[in-house]
C-alpha cells in the first residue's frame, strides 16, 4: 500500500468515506508541529482519545441465544448503536446460573462466546442474509401450470433446471400457498394403488414402495434440523409433519385411526454423529460426560476428538485440569491442535480405532489387569455363549421353569399396559412378549463347578456373580438333556484380542507397540479414573459401531464406564433430546384432537413416521447386495419426492456424496423447500426459500440444552426490529398451515399453530418443560426472563456433570439391554451373519490402503459370517455397492499383503475431512473476518485472483508425499475418488456438471499429517453452477453466484467431492433392542437418531495430480514459500529460528541454562539444525 | 540517546528519550499453554476498532501458530536476522538491543513490510516443526513435532521503538497507565513507527493516512475493565492488570505475582530491549533452545514452575482465576479451595473453586415430583 500524500482536508474528507465520521468530529484540530520534549512522560493535548470513547460507546444491548450445534449454546450480549447491531460479545453470567434446588455454576464457566459467534454482526447485515421469500422460478411455472405430470407421474423436466434457473421474490403467504399446493398435489399423485404403480414406473424398489402403504404422505420428508437446539422453532418441522395426517385423512377418506402423517428425516444419526455401536452395548443412545468432569479425572484420553478447536469454549476445561495434574493422553490421526496439549500424544491410522482399543484390551486380557469387580457385576462377559447356535444360553434352557420375576427398577407391561408419558416414568419397561423373547441367562460358578442362571435384575450390586468360569469352554446339559458346548463371553473376547498383540496392533494402527502396553497399564492401574473423550474422526469411518464396542470393552476391563471420573464419551453434534422428554406433547401433539386451551395439556398422538436420511443419500434406495435386502424392514424408507427442512445445511448443501445427489438424486424429488436466513448450498438447489429470522431477531422464545455443559439456554425474545422482510420458522410452519387449511378447508391445519399466532409460544414450551424429567419445575417466563439477563439454567440431570451411566453404577440399575449388563457378545442373526457378533476390526471401506471392508480375525469357531456367495455375488466383487455388505475374514497376515483395488491407478491417499475451528455446523467459514484467518490462503485482497473467496479450501498433505507427486507448498490440485460413481455417477458423459463437481484446491504441506493420508477441514461452502459462472463471468472473479450472491470457497467441487453414501449391515437390524428416544420403556429394531444408517464421510482414497503452480498468476511457487518460511522450504535464517540460533544463552546462577533440557528440536536425530534438517526422520 | 534501565535484560542500555515510567503500567499475563487458537480475541479485536475502510488486513491481535506462523511474513524471523546472534549471560543481557544496534543516522533498527507481507495473517496454522512424522508416532513432552499458539497485541513497552522512531512526535505513553498511542489528528504517516515496531504491532491506514494500533482499550481499561482481547478470551489464557517494577512487586497483585514472585510469565523477545508489558507463560512441550530465543533464559525455571501447579493450590487457582470477571482485578488472594478476585480496596469481585463442584440429585424430587435422570 502506498503512503497518500493527504492534506488535512483530504485526511478528514476520506476519514468520513470510511465510515470514521467520528474520528473527524471530535479529533483535536490540527495543531502545529510543537515539539514533545519526552512522549514517555508528558504529551500536549489528549483531547483526540475521545474518538476511540465515543466508537467504544453504543445505545444499548440485549441477549440472544447462538446455537450452531456445536453444543455450547452461548447466550452472547449484542451491542446496538442507531439500531444496528455493532459489536457482540459474552454475556458473563454463566456464574450466575441456578439450578431449581440452589445448585449453582461458578463464574469459571465464563466466557462463553467464539470468533463465530462474533462474526454474526457481518451475517445479520450480510449480503447473503435471506431478505425476503425466494422461489425457483421453473418450479413456480410448474405450479401455476397445474402440476403437470407425464403418464408415469413425471414432471416435465423443463420446469426442473434446479441450481441454474432463475429466481423470484414472494412474500411469505405466498410461497407457503405454493408449498400447501405442492404438498397436496404430492400426496395426492401418489396415493392408493395408482401412485404405488407410479412409483413403480419410475423405477424405485418395490420395498420401499410397499413401505408406503400406499399412502401418498408418505413420499413427503420434512425435517426439523437439529431439533435439540430449538424444541419449538426446530422441532416444528415434525408438528407439522404430524399434522400432515390431517392431509391423507382427506385425501384418502380415512379417519383418525388410518391416518398417516409425513415422514421425518433423522438428525444425529443423519449428521454421523451417532456413535451407532453405544446403543449395542449399552441399550441406550449414547454414553457421554459433561466436559467439566475431566478435572476431577486422573486420566483423559481424547480419541480423534479435536477438542481444542470443536469444544473451544470448554477447552479450558482441558487445559486447567492438565495444569492441576489430570493426565492428557491424544489420540489423533495427525499431530493437531489438541495434541499440542497433550503429554502423551499417539498418531495412529485413520480408521483403525477398533483394532487400536482391541490392541489395548489385550494388554490388560494378557496381563490380567482386568477389573474383577466391574466385569463381575456390570457386563456379559461372564454370561455363556453356546457354539452350536451362537446364542446365549438362556436359563430356561438349562433349568426349565419360569422367568425370573424383575423387580429392579424394571416393569413388565401386559398387553393392555400403557407406557404412560416418557417425562413420568421410573423403571425400566418392556412388553411382556419381549421380556419373552429375551429370557434369562447363564453364568458358570467356577467355585462350585456348575451352571447357575441369572436375571436381567442381577447387576451390581446385586449380582450374584462370584468366581465366575472366565476362560475356556465347558460343556452344558440342557434340560432336554442335549449337551452344549458353551463359553463365556469373556473367553471369546480374549481369544480374539489375541490377534491384536503390540506387534500386530503397532503394524495395523500405526501406533508404537510400547504407546500401547504402556497406555493400556496406566489405565488398569486405577480402575474408575478414565475418561475417554471419542470424537467425530473414528465415528465416521465405516467401522464406527466396531470402534464404540470395541472401546467399550477396554473401558469396561478398566472399570471406566458409568462413574463420574471414568466413563465413555462421545462427543459429535448435540442430542439427547430426550432431556425435554415431554416434546411428544408438542411434536406429537394430535391433529385430530387439538387442545386449544392454554391452561390444558395437549393429547399427543404421532402420525408421522421417522426414516434415515442416509436412504436418500443411497440414491433413494435400501441396501440390497446380491440376492439379499440388509435393510431391515422396521428401517424400511419411502421413495422421496419432497423435501422440507428447517435450521441445517447438511441435508442438501453439505450431503455426503453430494455431487451425485444434486445430479442424480434431486430430479426425482418434485419439491425442496428451505427455512434459511443465510443463503447457503441447499438454498441453491432449493425451489422453495422461506426467508426467516436470525437469532439475534427471534420474536419467538425456544429453550436448547447440551451434552457437553449443564445448561438449560434459552432463546429469549430480542428487541432488534427485524432486519428484513422475515418471520419466525415457527411462524413459516404457521402460515403453511393456514395455506394448508384454506387448500383443504379443514381449519385444524391452522389451529395447530393458534398460540404462535397469538403470540403465546411459550404455551407450547411449557407443556413441553411440565413433562420433560429434567426440566419439570422451570417456568418458561422465568427461564427467558434471566436468558435476557444472559444468565442461563442448570439443567436437572442426575449429576452434575452429567454422566450417563451414573445410575446404573451407583444404584445398581440395569442397562437398557436383554441382559441388563453391558453386552459385548451380539447373538442377533444380523451380526452373526455379518462376522460381527464380537466387537471386530474391520479395515475402512474406502480410506484404507489394503483390501476394503475386510473384517481382521483369526480363524474361530465364534464367525460364522456369511460371505460374497452366500449372497450370490463374486468374492472378487470389490464394486462400491457390494462392498458394503461384503463379509470377508482374513488374518492381519493375510490382510496386509492386499492393496486398495485402484491403488494400481494412484488412488493412494486417505482423504479425511475434520471439523476445524473456523466453521461450525450452520455456519460455514465464509464470513470475511472469519474466513481471512482460515488456514494459510486467507487473503481479504485477494492477491492472486484465482481464489475464490478471501480464503479458500485445501488440502494437507505430508511434504514427502507432495514432493513424489511433483507438488509444491501452495499449488493448485486435483482431488479425484473413485471415478465409478464419484463425484457423481455418470461423470464421464456430463462434462456440463462436471464442471462445478470435481474438486480443485490448494495443497498445503503439513508435516503434522502422515504418509498417505491427507486432510481437508469440512465447514466449507462448495461450488454450485452458479458459483462457476460467477467465477468465470465476474470482474472480480469471485466464486460467486452472479444471481444469489451465493459464496463458495472452491473454484470447484468441495470437501464432499469425494465421499459417498455407505449403509452398514449392521446399523439396520431389526433384533437390536434399545430404549425408545424418550423415556425407559426397551423396544428393538429402527429407532431414529438411536438404531439406524450413520454414513461414513471420511472414506475415501484418492488420487491427488497437480493442477497450477502456486504462485500468483499460476506463476511459480506459492509467495510464503519461495520466501522460505515454510515446511522443507526453509531458508538459512528460518533454520537458524526454528534451532532457536539467533541467542546463545551462557548458564548463569539459577538460569538453568546448560542443563540437558536445553534440547534442540529433533533431538535424538544428531542435527539439532531444525526442522529443514529433520526432514523424512520419523518420530517414534 | 539516554541511557535507561531496562529490568528483563538486566542493565542499562540506550533509548531514544531519557527514562520515565509511568504511575501505573499496563501489562499482560498470556498462558501460551491455554490458547486454543480460536480467534475469538481477534475477531473481538477487529469487530470492536478495525471493522473500518483501509483496516481490512489490520489485526491489532492476532494470534500465529509458531514457528510457522507469522503477522506479517516472517516478522521475528527478519528483525532477528537483522540483529544477528546474540547473547545472554545468565540474566543479564550481553547482546546488542534494537537501539543499540540502529544504523547511523537512525533511531532504531527496524524493516518495513511490504502490503503483501500481511496477506495470509495465519499462514502456518497447525503446521508443526521438528520430527516428520512419518506414520505412527508417540510423543512425550518436550515434542519431538512442536506447534503452539502465540497470542500477540501490543506489548504497551516502557521503552516503545514505535515512539522513540516517529519525526513527529505523534507516539506518547499515557502517564497514568502506560498505555501507548498514536494520536490520530497528529499523525502524518511517515511509517516510521511501522518500521521501527520489532512486533510489527502498528499498522499503517491507507484510507486515513494515518498508522494506528492497539490502544489496550483505553476506553474500557478507565472504567476498570479489561480489554475486549482478554473478556472474549475462552481459552481463558490472558489476564490483564498494572505491573510494578521488581524492587516494588507485591504478591498480591496478580501480575506481579506470576511475573516477578513466581517468575512464570515472561516478556516476548526482551533481547530487543523494549521492556515489552505482555508476559507470556511458555508452552511446556516446545524445545528449550527455541523457547530461550524468545522468551529469555527465565524460560528454563518457568516451565518448572508451572510444570509443579499440580501441587501448588496457589498457583493453579490463580491461573484458575482468568477469565472469570470483566473486571480488571488488581488484587487477589486464595482461601482453601477458593480464589478470589479482588478490587483496590480488597473488596471482592468474584470468588471461583479450584475444581468445579460436584453435584448428585436425589433420584426423586419430591418437590417437583418427578424422576432425575441421567438417561432421560
Amino acid at each position: 500500500m502506498k503512503t497518500p500524500e493527504l492534506n488535512r482536508r483530504q485526511f478528514l474528507e476520506a476519514l468520513s468515506a470510511a465510515g470514521f465520521g467520528a474520528f473527524v468530529l471530535s479529533a483535536s484540530n490540527g495543531w502545529s508541529l510543537d515539539s514533545v520534549s519526552n512522549p514517555l512522560a508528558v504529551y500536549p493535548d489528549r483531547g483526540w482519545e475521545k474518538v476511540y470513547r465515543d466508537l467504544w460507546k453504543y445505545d444499548s444491548k440485549f441477549c440472544f441465544t447462538c446455537a450452531p450445534n456445536d453444543t455450547h449454546n452461548c447466550i452472547l450480549n449484542a451491542y446496538v448503536r442507531s439500531g444496528v447491531v455493532t459489536r457482540i460479545g459474552p454475556s458473563m453470567k454463566y456464574g450466575e446460573a441456578e439450578g431449581l434446588h440452589g445448585n449453582k455454576a461458578t463464574h469459571r464457566w465464563d466466557p462463553r462466546v467464539c470468533q463465530k459467534g462474533l462474526a454474526l454482526t457481518r451475517r445479520f447485515y450480510g449480503d447473503r442474509r435471506l431478505r425476503h421469500c425466494m422461489v425457483r422460478a421453473g418450479w413456480k411455472k410448474w405450479v401455476d401450470a397445474g402440476f403437470p405430470r407425464d403418464e408415469h407421474g413425471k414432471p416435465p423436466i423443463e420446469y426442473f433446471n434446479r441450481g441454474r434457473d432463475e429466481w423470484i421474490r414472494v412474500t411469505h403467504t405466498e410461497a407457503a400457498a405454493l408449498v400447501a399446493s405442492a404438498l397436496t398435489n404430492i400426496a395426492t399423485t401418489y396415493t392408493g394403488e395408482k401412485g404405488k404403480a407410479k412409483l413403480t414406473a419410475q423405477g424405485y424398489d418395490p420395498e420401499t414402495i410397499e413401505a408406503t402403504g400406499g399412502v401418498g404422505t408418505q413420499v413427503m420428508k420434512f425435517r426439523g434440523g437439529m431439533p435439540l437446539l430449538g424444541m419449538t422453532r426446530v422441532f416444528g418441522m415434525y408438528r407439522l409433519a404430524n399434522s400432515i395426517a390431517l392431509l391423507d385423512a382427506k385425501i384418502r377418506g380415512v379417519g383418525p385411526d388410518k391416518a398417516v402423517g409425513g415422514r421425518g428425516f433423522d438428525n444425529y444419526s443423519w449428521h454421523t454423529d451417532l456413535p451407532p455401536g453405544h446403543p449395542m452395548v449399552t441399550g441406550q443412545q449414547t454414553v457421554e460426560f459433561d466436559l467439566h468432569a475431566v478435572e476431577h479425572a486422573r486420566t483423559v484420553v481424547i480419541w480423534g476428538m479435536n477438542w481444542i478447536t470443536t469444544k473451544m469454549p470448554d477447552a479450558h476445561w482441558l487445559t486447567e485440569a492438565r495444569l492441576k495434574g489430570t493426565k492428557v493422553v491424544v489420540i489423533a490421526c495427525e499431530y493437531s491442535a489438541t495434541s499440542t496439549k497433550a503429554d502423551n500424544a499417539i498418531i495412529v491410522r485413520p480408521g483403525t480405532t477398533p483394532a487400536l482399543a482391541l490392541g489395548l484390551s489385550h494388554v490388560i486380557f494378557k496381563e490380567k489387569l482386568w477389573d474383577r469387580e466391574y466385569v463381575e457385576r456390570w457386563t456379559d462377559m461372564p454370561l455363556l455363549v453356546r457354539m452350536d447356535n451362537l446364542k446365549m444360553l438362556r436359563a430356561k434352557d438349562v433349568f426349565g421353569g419360569e422367568l425370573a420375576t424383575l423387580t429392579n427398577q424394571t416393569t413388565v407391561l401386559g398387553k393392555d399396559d400403557k407406557p404412560g408419558p416418557a417425562g413420568k416414568h421410573k423403571n425400566m419397561m418392556m412388553t411382556d412378549v419381549l421380556r419373552k423373547e429375551w429370557g434369562d441367562f447363564v453364568w458358570w460358578d467356577a467355585t462350585a463347578n456348575v451352571p447357575r442362571p441369572i436375571s436381567r435384575d442381577q447387576v451390581g450390586e446385586k449380582s450374584p456373580v462370584k468366581n465366575p468360569k472366565l476362560d475356556g469352554a465347558v460343556e452344558v446339559t440342557l434340560a432336554n438333556g442335549q449337551k452344549v458346548r458353551c463359553r463365556p463371553s469373556f473367553d471369546l473376547m480374549r481369544e480374539y484380542t489375541d490377534h491384536f498383540d503390540p506387534k500386530t496392533t503397532e503394524e495395523l494402527t500405526w501406533a508404537p507397540a510400547k504407546a500401547v502396553e504402556d497406555l493400556a497399564r496406566w489405565i488398569a492401574q486405577v480402575p474408575g479414573t478414565t475418561l475417554f473423550g471419542i470424537g467425530m474422526g473414528p465415528n465416521q469411518f465405516f467401522n464406527n459401531d466396531n470402534k464404540d464396542r470395541g472401546i467399550f470393552l477396554l473401558a469396561s476391563l478398566t472399570g471406566n464406564v458409568g462413574r463420574l471420573t471414568g466413563n465413555v464419551g462421545s462427543y459429535a453434534g448435540n442430542y439427547r433430546t430426550a432431556m425435554f422428554n415431554g416434546a411428544p406433547f408438542y411434536i406429537n401433539e394430535n391433529p385430530f384432537d387439538i387442545e386449544l386451551d392454554e391452561t390444558k395439556m395437549s393429547r399427543p398422538k404421532q402420525y408421522w413416521k421417522a426414516e434415515s436420511a442416509h436412504y436418500y443419500n443411497h440414491e433413494d434406495h435400501p441396501l440390497k447386495v446380491g440376492n439379499r435386502m440388509l435393510t431391515g424392514k422396521s428401517h424400511m424408507p419411502c421413495p422421496t419426492k419432497s423435501m422440507w427442512f428447517a435450521n441445517a445445511n447438511s441435508i442438501l448443501g453439505n450431503v455426503k456424496w453430494h455431487y451425485n445427489t444434486v445430479v442424480n438424486v434431486l430430479p426425482k424429488i418434485e419439491m425442496i423447500a428451505v427455512n434459511e436466513w443465510w443463503w447457503s448450498t441447499s438454498c441453491e438447489w432449493a425451489d422453495v426459500v422461506f426467508a426467516v429470522d436470525s437469532w439475534a431477531e427471534l420474536k419467538h422464545p425456544d429453550i436448547t440444552a447440551s451434552v457437553t455443559n449443564p445448561f438449560l439456554c434459552t432463546f429469549p425474545r430480542t428487541p432488534l426490529k427485524r432486519i428484513f422482510e422475515t418471520i419466525g420458522d415457527i411462524e413459516v410452519f404457521a402460515t403453511v398451515g393456514e395455506a394448508l387449511a384454506k387448500k383443504t378447508g379443514d381449519k385444524r391445519f391452522a389451529d395447530m399453530w393458534k398460540f404462535v399466532r397469538e403470540n403465546k409460544t411459550s404455551v407450547y414450551i411449557q407443556r413441553i418443560l411440565d413433562n420433560s424429567a429434567n426440566a419439570k419445575g422451570y417456568k418458561i417466563e422465568e427461564l427467558e426472563a434471566k436468558a435476557a439477563e444472559g444468565i442461563p439454567a442448570i439443567m436437572e440431570n442426575r449429576t452434575n456433570p452429567k454422566s450417563v451411566g451414573y445410575e446404573q453404577v451407583t444404584d445398581s440399575r440395569p442397562w437398557y439391554t436383554k441382559s441388563g449388563r453391558l453386552e459385548f457378545y451380539r447373538e442377533e442373526d444380523e451380526f452373526i451373519e455379518a462376522g460381527e457378533n464380537l466387537p471386530v476390526h474391520r479395515e475402512p471401506i474406502d480410506s484404507t490402503f489394503y483390501e476394503p471392508n475386510v473384517i481382521v480375525a483369526p480363524k474361530m469357531e465364534v464367525f460364522r459370517e456369511h460371505g460374497p456367495e452366500k449372497y450370490g455375488v463374486s468374492r472378487d466383487d470389490l464394486s462400491c455397492d457390494t462392498r458394503q455388505g461384503r463379509n470377508v475374514v482374513k488374518t492381519w497376515a493375510e490382510t496386509k499383503i492386499t492393496h486398495h483395488p485402484l491403488a494400481k491407478d494412484g488412488y493412494k491417499f486417505v482423504f479425511h475431512t475434520p471439523k476445524y475451528r473456523h466453521g461450525a455446523h450452520t455456519m460455514p467459514i465464509d464470513t470475511d473476518m472469519v474466513a481471512i484467518l482460515f488456514g494459510p490462503f486467507g487473503d481479504v485482497y485477494r492477491h492472486d485472483k484465482r481464489s475464490p473467496f478471501v480464503a479458500e479450501g485445501y488440502v494437507d498433505i505430508n511434504p514427502d508425499d507432495a514432493k513424489e507427486l511433483g507438488v509444491e507448498d501452495g499449488d493448485y490440485v486435483w482431488i479425484d475418488s473413485d471415478p465409478s460413481d464419484r463425484p457423481f455417477k455418470g461423470w464421464q458423459k456430463n462434462k456440463k456438471d462436471y464442471e462445478f463437481a470435481r474438486l480443485i484446491c490448494r495443497a498445503r504441506y503439513y508435516p503434522g499429517t502422515p504418509r498417505g493420508v491427507t486432510r481437508m477441514w469440512f465447514n466449507m461452502y462448495g461450488a454450485t453452477p452458479g458459483s462457476v459462472e460467477g467465477r468465470k463471468t465476474r470482474a472480480d472473479g469471485l466464486a460467486k453466484n452472479p444471481r444469489t450472491n451465493y459464496q463458495a470457497m472452491f473454484r470447484s467441487g468441495s470437501h464432499q467431492s469425494a465421499t459417498r453414501g455407505w449403509l452398514k449391515p449392521t446399523l439396520m437390524t431389526d433384533s437390536l433392542v434399545r430404549k425408545e428416544m424418550f423415556g425407559q420403556e426397551m423396544k428393538k429394531g429402527f429407532m431414529p437418531d438411536v438404531h439406524c444408517p450413520t454414513g461414513s464421510p471420511r472414506e475415501s482414497i484418492v488420487k491427488i495430480t497437480k493442477a497450477e503452480p502456486g504462485g500468483i498468476g499460476a506463476q511459480g511457487l506459492w509467495r510464503p514459500a519461495a520466501l522460505g518460511v515454510r515446511p522443507s522450504y526453509e531458508s538459512k535464517e528460518m533454520k537458524a529460528y526454528l534451532a532457536g540460533e539467533f541467542v546463545d544463552g551462557k548458564p548463569g546462577a539459577g538460569s538453568g541454562l546448560g542443563s540437558n533440557d536445553n534440547q534442540k528440536p529433533g533431538a535424538g536425530s544428531g542435527s539439532g539444525s531444525g526442522s529443514g534438517a529433520d526432514a523424512g526422520k520419523k518420530v517414534s | 540517546m539516554a541511557r535507561v534501565n531496562n529490568w528483563q535484560i538486566g542493565r542499562e542500555m540506550s533509548y531514544w528519550y531519557p527514562e520515565s515510567r509511568p504511575q501505573k503500567q499496563f501489562a499482560a499475563i498470556f498462558d501460551v499453554n491455554k490458547c486454543i487458537a480460536c480467534q475469538t480475541c481477534t475477531l473481538a479485536c477487529k469487530t470492536t476498532w478495525t471493522s473500518g475502510k483501509g483496516q481490512e488486513y489490520m489485526l491489532w491481535n492476532n494470534v500465529e501458530s509458531k514457528p510457522y506462523g507469522f503477522y506479517p511474513l516472517a516478522w521475528d524471523v527478519n528483525i532477528l536476522s537483522k540483529l544477528g546472534p546474540q547473547t545472554w549471560n545468565g540474566n543479564k543481557y550481553e547482546g546488542q538491543t534494537i537501539f543499540e544496534s540502529a544504523p547511523a543516522g537512525e533511531r532504531v533498527l527496524g524493516w518495513r513490510p511490504e502490503e503483501i507481507d500481511y496477506a495470509h495473517p495465519n499462514v502456518g496454522e497447525d503446521d508443526c516443526a521438528g520430527a516428520r512424522i512419518e506414520n505412527g508416532a508417540s510423543l512425550a513432552v518436550p515434542h519431538m513435532s512442536w506447534f503452539y499458539y502465540l497470542a500477540r497485541i501490543c506489548n504497551h513497552c516502557t521503552y516503545p521503538a514505535c515512539l522513540a522512531s516517529c519525526p513527529r512526535g505523534s507516539i506518547y505513553k499515557r502517564p497514568e497507565d502506560g498505555i501507548v498511542l498514536v494520536d490520530q489528528g497528529r499523525c502524518r504517516g511517515y511509517q516510521e513507527c511501522v518500521r521501527a515496531c520489532p512486533y510489527k504491532k502498528v499498522f499503517y491506514n491507507p484510507m486515513t493516512g494515518t498508522s494506528e494500533k492497539c490502544i489496550a482499550c483505553f476506553p474500557k481499561m478507565e472504567q476498570g475493565l479489561q480489554p475486549q482481547c482478554f473478556v472474549n478470551c475462552i481459552g481463558k489464557i490472558r489476564m490483564a492488570g498494572y505491573i510494578s517494577t521488581p524492587d516494588k512487586a507485591s504478591p498480591e497483585n496478580p501480575i506481579d505475582y506470576l511475573v516477578h514472585v513466581r517468575k512464570v510469565a515472561l516478556p516476548l523477545f526482551p533481547q530487543f530491549g523494549l521492556e515489552p508489558n505482555v508476559y507470556y507463560i511458555p508452552p511446556v512441550h516446545a524445545p528449550k533452545s527455541y523457547l530461550l530465543q524468545l522468551f529469555g533464559p527465565g524460560v528454563f525455571d518457568a516451565i518448572k514452575t508451572y510444570e509443579s501447579a499440580k501441587d501448588d493450590a496457589d498457583l493453579a487457582g490463580l491461573l484458575g482465576l482468568f477469565g472469570c470477571s470483566e473486571q480488571v482485578m488488581p488484587r487477589w488472594k486464595r482461601m482453601n479451595d477458593s480464589v478470589i478476585g479482588m478490587d483496590e480496596s480488597g473488596k471482592e469481585i468474584v470468588r471461583v473453586p479450584l475444581r468445579e463442584p460436584m453435584h448428585v440429585r436425589d433420584a426423586f424430587d419430591t418437590k417437583y415430583d418427578v424422576q432425575r435422570t441421567n438417561c432421560p
